[in-house]
């Protein structure tokens, strides 16, 4: 019974191991397979009665162990890297390691002849070591499994299944060697049982590899209809959800995705060339078959074009839009450079001056025609002031910046031309360039309110709501505002979706004007 | 009597402090900016501060934000804000628990060199200055059923002096009427405006202001 397993594991193993190799030679995963079976039928000799055999197969007993644990976290590429490798090299060293210390302090009787003293006691604990470190490195292989699970391939996901319910036997068993538990010998041919299992897994694997290439003559259908975005029926055919395809755009020299936004080429994409230059990338999981990417690659070639082109326009049309919001914030802040040179110049330098004028006059006693003339200069100065003042106050609102939205939009009601009930939700400061925007909204409507709405009264909502601010300005009044041509909301709209915004205007004639702006500030 | 300046400009702080001497005020501190000013209240207890609102580092409303600290933490020093913007929610923010020794006029008041001083004197004796200009924005203010439209001209004249902070005296020898007949008017506004009738003069302030202002939902944390 024993004897049959190991003749199963060593058939199973490297029987699906020449297979992979044959089929996919690129990848390692084939021949590691055949030297699993190998070295697990090696460690049979343990049984034999020769010394020199049987002292071979006591030194690779355990590397066994070792071999499974690469096996399981190699597949499906052969390689294994990251935290999996460290977890290998330590199974390979330990197995070893350990395995001919025990060995050399005379541990398995007699027919050891690597032995060099009799230490029995030392022998023994040096082996429980040994037999505790593997069975909490399977333990933590099982956890890396379970780790990749969460973001494989499908057909991938039941093997992997399996090969942690291997992993967690073979540990078991291992716990078991060191206590000499009653049930040791149908746990270990269960385990094996298992193990053997694993290679039927890895074919079947193949197997749905080979189902899923003839999903690429249902993605040649569908492609046929030329969907807006290819991604889902790449997915399908690839049958990985982490599938899409990547656009190169020589003018920007970058790649870009299906909504044209820059990204970065991963590791695992098949590039899919025309004369020479790629023309787009196909991103794809590792594990996916090199066959069934080349197959999916030439059936999207067909197609590449136009969703290139739709990509292209997406790229354009967002760099438009960035250019946008980058000319709208250059004019905010250089409105706001300018606002700050009015006061700390001009200004300043008014004030000082009807200072000047006013200490004057009030030192002066003399002829009422220049106290006259002195009064005349100081009132034209202040009114000179009272201009500056409007002025600075339409290029910027300083008391914005200062003390936020709802300071500012209580002046901005105060005065203006109907009765404003405000309504102000915030309880922090938002971006500032959020913040003006928001303050244009409300002041461009209330002018609008004042000007043409002949309304009675217009209230003011502000309020946060998720990740954007909701700005609402309405009135009782006319309705029927022209929307269309009103440089003062098409202006606004552009300030609004600059931001990513958007701003919509209800006005129908006889029912009052309702302005919406939602701006987004997170 | 003992004044500190706050004013980034050394034109206007030199100014200013002149023009204060030249009254008989004693400047006991000329500063550059709000934590220099605060310093200086703090060492030097004067009798009033004439704080610009905006200040380096940020210049946005640092002196605001130091005469509010101020008028809590040394209740002996009344705070007169100088501006060059008419913000009627930033002077309510300085007059935000009493109105008593506070407060906000446009820069340009200080050309009018009687009417500035008269001002300083009466911050500094725990009444009120505010702004012409903010308070007429206030009461040009359009509300529903307008109450202010039952006043008569006269009527108004005296809210708007009262806003600004001046006394029945004051208002008195403004609108050449006597002592009694501005007793009279205020009793009357009062009465159509249905605010109560309170003691001081600066509490009277703050209530004829609060009145004025813009009914606001307000959620500021």
């Amino acid at each position: 019974m024993q004897a049959g397993l190991f003749v199963w594991i060593l058939l199973a193993y490297v029987f699906c191991g020449l297979l992979a190799w044959t089929r996919r030679p690129e990848s390692g995963f084939g021949r590691l397979m055949v030297v699993v079976g190998f070295g697990a039928a090696l460690s049979n000799l343990a049984w034999s009665a020769n010394p020199v055999l049987f002292t071979v197969g006591q030194a690779v007993d355990l590397l066994v162990v070792a071999l499974f644990l690469h096996v399981f976290l190699a597949f499906p590429s052969g390689r294994v890297a990251g935290p999996a490798r460290v977890v290998v090299v330590v199974a390979y060293a330990i197995s070893i390691g350990l395995q001919l210390t025990v060995m050399l302090l005379g541990g398995f009787g007699d027919g050891n002849l690597l032995a060099i003293t009799d230490a029995p006691g030392a022998a023994n604990a040096v082996h429980a070591v040994e037999l505790v470190t593997l069975s909490g490195l399977l333990l933590v292989g099982v956890g890396l499994l379970g780790v990749r699970l969460g973001s494989q391939h499908r057909a991938v996901r039941w093997l992997v299944g399996s090969f942690a319910l291997g992993l967690v036997a073979l540990a078991v068993l291992l716990v078991m060697g060191l206590f000499v538990a009653a049930g040791f010998t149908l746990v270990q041919r269960l385990t094996l049982f298992v193990l053997g299992l694993a290679p039927v897994a890895f074919l079947a694997g193949l197997l749905d590899a080979r189902l899923a290439r003839a999903s690429v003559g249902d993605l040649v259908v569908e492609l046929r209809a030329e969907p807006d975005d290819l991604t889902p029926a790449l997915v399908r055919a690839l049958r990985d959800p982490t599938a899409s395809l990547l656009y190169w755009l020589p003018q920007y020299r970058s790649w870009v995705d299906h909504d044209g936004s820059p990204v970065t080429l991963p590791a695992s994409a098949t590039l899919i060339p025309r004369d020479g230059e790629p023309v787009a990338a196909l991103v794809h999981h590792p594990s996916v078959e090199a066959e069934l990417v080349r197959a999916v690659a030439a059936a999207v070639e067909m197609v590449i074009d136009n969703a290139r082109l739709r990509a292209e326009l997406r790229a354009r049309l967002s760099e438009v839009r960035a250019s946008r919001a980058r000319v709208i914030e250059a004019g905010r802040t250089e409105r706001r450079r300018l606002e700050r040179d009015l006061h700390d110049g001009a200004q300043q330098r008014l004030v000082g001056l009807s200072l000047r004028l006013g200490l004057l006059e009030s030192h002066l006693d003399g002829d009422p025609a220049v106290r006259q003339a002195l009064a005349e200069a100081r009132a034209e100065v202040a009114t000179s002031l009272s201009e500056l003042r409007d002025l600075a106050h339409g290029l910027y609102p300083a008391v914005l910046s200062g003390h936020g939205l709802a300071v500012a939009l209580e002046s901005v009601a105060a005065q203006a031309t109907v009765p404003v009930r405000l309504d102000v939700r915030l309880d922090d400061r938002l971006p500032e360039p959020v913040e003006v925007a928001a303050y244009y909204v409300v002041c461009e409507s209330l002018t609008n309110v004042g000007r043409h709405a002949n309304a009675s009264s217009a209230s003011v909502e502000v309020a946060p709501a998720r990740k954007t601010l909701v700005v609402e300005v309405s009135d009782d009044g006319a309705g029927g505002a022209d929307t269309a041509s009103g440089s003062g909301l098409r202006g606004l709209a552009d300030r609004v979706e600059a931001l990513g915004g958007t701003l919509r205007v209800w006005s129908p004639a006889g029912g009052g004007t309702r302005v919406r702006a939602e701006l987004p500030c997170g | 009597m003992r004044v500190a300046i706050a004013e980034d400009s050394v034109l206007l702080r030199e100014g200013l402090a002149r023009l204060l001497t030249d009254a008989g005020f004693e400047v006991v501190a000329r500063c550059g900016d709000a934590s220099a000013l605060l310093g200086a209240v703090a060492s030097l207890r004067p009798e009033v501060a004439v704080v610009d609102i905006r200040m380096p580092p940020t210049h946005t409303d640092e002196g605001l934000r130091a005469a509010v600290t101020i008028r809590a933490e040394h209740p002996g020093t009344a705070v007169l804000v100088l501006s060059q913007h008419v913000e009627p929610a930033l002077a309510m923010t300085l007059f935000a628990d009493s109105a008593a020794g506070a407060g906000y006029l446009l820069k340009d008041r200080i050309s009018d060199v009687a009417e500035f001083l008269a001002a300083v004197r009466r911050v500094a004796a725990g009444c009120t200055a505010v702004d012409p200009i903010i308070v007429s924005s206030l009461v040009a203010r359009r509300r529903p059923d307008d109450p202010l439209a039952t006043l008569t001209p006269r009527e108004r004249e005296v809210l708007e002096l009262m806003a600004s902070g001046h006394s029945n005296q004051g208002i008195a020898d403004r609108l050449y009427l006597t002592l009694r007949a501005v007793e009279k008017y205020v009793s009357s506004v009062f009465g159509k405006l249905g605010l109560p009738s309170t003691g001081g003069e600066s509490r009277r302030v703050l209530a004829v202001l609060l009145f004025l202002r813009p009914e606001t939902d307000r959620n500021r944390g």
